[in-house]
């Protein structure tokens, strides 16, 4: 969250809009974006279906020594002008990773090669 | 999320790559890099992967790289002798802690999340503005100890504005409770920074022009 908050400058040159999903219930929500100062919206999502629907947690193995699914998973995803998504990418976000393929998003919508 | 060594508690697989500096002088590595790693210039200093020179420790510190690209760029450390914990550790952070392109905010920033996963009660000592190779900078000292694990930790940071961004230099040193800080690992991470040159543009500099040339 703190990485993107500090590419924020160029991800809106880049016409990009960041939002973070999370499991957690608003007001722990607020609380993390203060302490991070975020600038983007945190969404709360605690049933979770949209960690479901763009693949972020596990329903497969391995679950948890409880039997229960592995709730900890951490996606990038990247959903272009069309509503079709198009990276997807686990674990830490890489910024710059990022930023090369939203530049490449950018180009590809304005016709540039 | 900042774990493993101890400069920032680094999250994923953080690879240590042992190259001493007869290996740095007689230009090896035992990466399979296209680019070599480290390549001495006759003058006391090394490039590294073409991007930076400067001047390395000597003999008995490790270099280390961030494989996954992540939370710094290098660094070097050093186990001394005495009861864990007794190293230090340097390195070149181009995406240090926060987000303001401001100094005296990112710093304040900076400090709360600063070794905060080691529980180590850090103490900012003194803050001063200065020209690190006529950047702009920051220089925070912090001193901190943890009275349960019985350790302690002395740091020295420099944020320095280059265009746009932030970028940091971090020294950490790690001591027992009842051992001494010592200077001399301070001193070669001195002349580490006063050494650092950027070989070529960095990522933001060569991504700012491709942003201009689409009229971004």
């Amino acid at each position: 969250m703190e990485a993107h908050n500090r590419e924020l400058y160029l991800y809106e040159r880049l016409n990009a809009r960041v939002v973070g999903v999370s499991m957690d219930d608003p007001i722990t929500n607020k609380h993390f974006a203060e302490s991070l100062d975020l600038h983007f919206p945190l969404l709360s999502n605690p049933l979770p279906w949209m960690g479901l629907r763009y693949g972020a947690y596990s329903h497969k193995p391995p679950f948890l020594p409880d039997g229960s699914p592995m709730w900890f998973g951490r996606r990038t995803v990247i959903i272009d002008k069309n509503g079709i998504v198009r990276y997807i990418k686990d674990g830490s976000p890489d910024v710059k990773e990022i930023l090369s393929f939203l530049l490449t998003l950018e180009k590809e919508f304005r016709g540039i090669k | 999320m900042k774990t493993g060594i101890r400069v920032k508690r680094i999250p994923g697989i953080l690879v240590a790559i042992g190259l001493t500096l007869g290996l740095l002088s007689a230009c090896a590595t035992t990466a399979p890099e296209k680019v070599p790693t480290v390549v001495p210039t006759g003058q006391g200093t090394v490039v590294f992967l073409e991007k930076y020179e400067f001047k390395p420790p000597p003999q008995g510190w490790i270099m280390m790289k961030n494989l996954e690209g992540g939370d710094f760029e290098l660094g070097f450390m050093r186990f001394e002798k005495g009861d864990f914990p007794s190293q230090t550790t340097f390195i070149y952070d181009d995406q240090p802690y926060g987000s303001s392109q401001d100094l005296e905010k990112r710093s304040d920033y900076y400090c709360t999340k600063f070794l905060f996963n080691s529980g180590i009660d850090l103490e900012i000592k003194k803050r001063e503005r200065l020209t690190i190779n006529g950047r702009e900078a920051l220089a925070i000292y912090m001193e901190g100890q943890n009275q349960i694990t019985k350790e302690k930790a002395k740091s020295k940071v420099y944020l320095v504005k280059k265009g746009s961004r932030i970028i940091s230099f971090v020294c950490t040193q790690w001591r027992p409770l009842s051992a001494s800080f010592s200077q001399e690992p301070f001193d070669h991470f001195e002349a580490f920074v006063r050494s650092f040159k950027f070989v070529k543009k960095d990522f933001y500099e060569s991504f700012e022009e491709e942003l201009k040339k689409i009229g971004l």
